[in-house]
């Protein structure tokens, strides 16, 4: 797969995801005149209409939203969708096949940090490592759906066992680059977590927004190593 | 201008990734309303649900504005126990003002933190706001 077969999978994927977002901003009557133009554009991805134009528009609409909001609205699911939506538009404006390969491959390199980091900040933490941190986030935080999943809190051996098994994919995560097996296995891991972090949390644009990138990967896994 | 750009846009493009790395103090916005000089007790100004079923959770993956603004009320009230700023105080007004169109008087919110301490799970008030005509500013 080149890069630029990549994109083309990417795009509409990512058409799909923000005009989802865009939806649900419409829900606020404030934002509707704002965000009109943002599903065309969605809509132009899709369709593969001017993909660089509705990218870049995409992009653009990304800056006003993060002034609206005075940051990202929905935390780590809007830096991953600006963060493909850099990646993206760099790549229609490189000068060259190297510079499109570049573009592409820091979206890669993020996605897999994206993973470690946050395993190897928590695996340091030693109220990760007992298990605390998770049990607290049950117990306090405002993240649990309802209240019954605060009843998780009560189960420490359940939320040890969580906490590592999150831990040690997040860490471990890049070493499914080493084959392209490998890899997909750890995509289909990574995507069945953040589906349980969207059922438990609430946290459903990381879910599809997250599975929006992983074409780079793959393309970069092949490009790199296979 | 250019340089709030830069600012918003650096965390974006150069990520920490740092999900979760202790669980800090978590936000609680509660809110009063006054009307005809009755005011009322302090209640949860965005309720969780007692339960969510199955069904429910699939649904949201493809429809979830309310949660999303709820979590958008989180990190508002984040920003704000970190330095207070017009914008956090006024959004913050609108999402809760939003919970009260209909009725006529004024009201308050506020924002109270849960954190642990040794053993204990404990309250503390971070901002308190101003009584705010409803309807104001109601999304």
């Amino acid at each position: 797969m080149t890069s630029a077969e990549t994109v083309q999978i990417m795009g509409p994927m990512l058409g799909l995801v923000v005009g989802q977002q865009t939806l649900e901003h419409l829900a606020d009557r404030s934002l509707r005149a704002l965000l009109a133009l943002r599903l065309v554009l969605c809509g132009m991805l899709i369709l593969g209409l001017y993909p660089a134009l509705a990218t870049w528009g995409l992009f653009a609409y990304g800056i006003a939203l993060l002034h609206r909001f005075d940051g990202p609205y929905n935390g780590g699911s809007d830096k991953m969708t600006m963060l493909i939506l850099a990646c993206l538009s760099a790549f229609y404006i490189a000068p060259s096949p190297l510079w499109q390969d570049m573009a592409l491959s820091y979206l890669a390199v993020q996605l897999v940090l994206s993973y470690f980091v946050s395993g190897y900040i928590k695996i340091i933490n030693q109220e990760w490592r007992t298990g605390q941190a998770l049990q607290d986030v049950f117990l306090f935080s405002a993240y649990p759906v309802s209240t019954s999943l605060r009843g998780f809190a009560t189960h420490p051996r359940l939320l040890w066992g969580m906490s590592w098994a999150v831990m040690g994919f997040e860490v471990l995560f890049p070493l499914t680059l080493m084959h392209s097996t490998a890899l997909l296995f750890g995509l289909l891991v990574a995507a069945a977590f953040h589906l349980t972090n969207a059922c438990l949390f609430g946290l459903n644009r990381f879910f599809w927004i997250w599975i929006c990138a992983y074409p780079s990967l793959i393309w970069f896994q092949d490009r790199i190593i296979g | 201008m250019l340089f709030k750009t830069i600012n918003l846009l650096l965390p974006v493009l150069l990520p920490s990734w740092r999900f979760f790395k202790t669980v800090a103090a978590s936000p609680r916005v509660e809110v009063r309303v006054t009307i005809d000089g009755h005011t009322s007790d302090w209640v949860c100004s965005h309720p969780e649900p007692d339960h969510i079923g199955l069904g429910a959770m699939i649904a949201r993956l493809f429809w979830n504005p309310q949660r999303n603004n709820k979590l958008y009320m989180v990190s508002l009230s984040e920003r704000l126990a970190e330095a207070e700023t017009k914008h956090s105080t006024q959004e913050l007004a609108r999402l809760v003002g939003a919970t009260l169109s209909g009725r006529e008087g004024a009201f308050e919110y506020r924002l109270l933190f849960l954190q642990r301490d040794g053993k204990k799970i404990i309250r503390f008030l971070e901002y308190q706001s101003p009584l705010l005509p409803i309807g104001k500013g109601a999304a």
